[in-house]
């Protein structure tokens, strides 16, 4: 397992991020808020850090002129997620 | 933050993430009564539906697509609202959005060569009410369409059908009924 990908779902904010991007197709900021229970500042930068490790996708967008974030997993999420969950039932 | 942590942590996230089924619940109230009201006026008025050669044509097009402008929006509406779309909600509202051109295309093709759409899209409909009833484990969708689909085989037994009737009586337990019960259910899945 990569210990730089362990390290970051080591943070209850972005497990939880990462873990409820793995249930979904995409999500927006105030879902991903909802479901993380965190201040709008420091969610802001969790996802900022998985987006820099390749872990999700940011798709910025305007819709009636109000600028719109979307959130999704990427391959590499999802594969390195997949693993992180197995290694933690193996050591359960 | 221990590993059993982490394990509750996941296991509490991804049992939070449920798919709403109220929207798909609307959605077939909503195209049960517009779909019943058309037919019966259809059957109590036919001088003003048929007043001229195309104009059932119009009438069977244009006011379903005007629904679909509709639900579209509401569906979109609702989406936004809940902030997120499950691969549940995915696919069906992909398999909803191809019945939706599947039956414009058989009206129209239907209607060109001067047959009764109806059979034809009470079985599509049968099928697709089938399929989503298995996808979200909801027994009242899924036996309507059952239900549907063996109203729809009888009616091909029964000559000198009223179509109009038997598009009121299939969409009713096939539609009408199931989404009511969608709508009303208060657990999501």
């Amino acid at each position: 397992m990569n210990k730089e990908i362990e390290k970051l779902l080591f943070n209850p904010i972005r497990l939880k991020a990462i873990s409820f991007l793995m249930t979904v197709e995409t999500c927006n900021f105030k879902a991903l808020l909802d479901i993380t229970e965190s201040s709008k500042g420091n969610l802001s930068i969790q996802l900022k850090k998985l987006n820099a490790a390749g872990l999700i996708n940011i798709e910025k967008y305007f819709q009636k002129s109000y600028p719109t974030t979307d959130y999704s997993i990427t391959k590499k999420g999802k594969n390195s997620f997949e693993e992180f969950y197995k290694q933690l039932l193996s050591l359960k | 933050m221990t590993k059993e942590e982490q394990l509750s942590i996941i296991n509490d996230t991804i049992k939070k993430t449920k798919y709403n089924l109220k929207p798909l619940g609307y959605n077939l109230v909503f195209w049960g009564v517009l779909i019943i009201t058309m037919s019966l006026f259809h059957y109590f008025f036919p001088q003003i539906v048929q007043f001229t050669y195309y104009s059932s044509l119009i009438y069977w097009v244009a006011i379903p697509l005007l629904g679909m402008v509709y639900t579209t929006y509401y569906n979109i509406n609702s989406g936004n609202k809940l902030g997120y779309e499950t691969q549940l909600g995915r696919v069906i509202r992909i398999i909803w959005a191809v019945f939706g051109l599947s039956w414009i295309s058989i009206v129209v093709l239907n209607l060109l060569h001067d047959a009764n759409p109806v059979q034809d899209i009470l079985f599509l409909l049968s099928t697709v009410l089938i399929m989503s009833g298995l996808i979200i484990r909801f027994k009242p969708v899924t036996l309507g369409g059952v239900g549907l689909l063996i109203f729809t085989i009888y009616t091909y037994y029964v000559p000198d059908i009223n179509f109009l009737l038997v598009n009121v009586v299939g969409i009713t337990f096939g539609m009408l009924i199931p989404g009511l019960a969608l709508y009303l259910l208060k657990k999501d899945e």
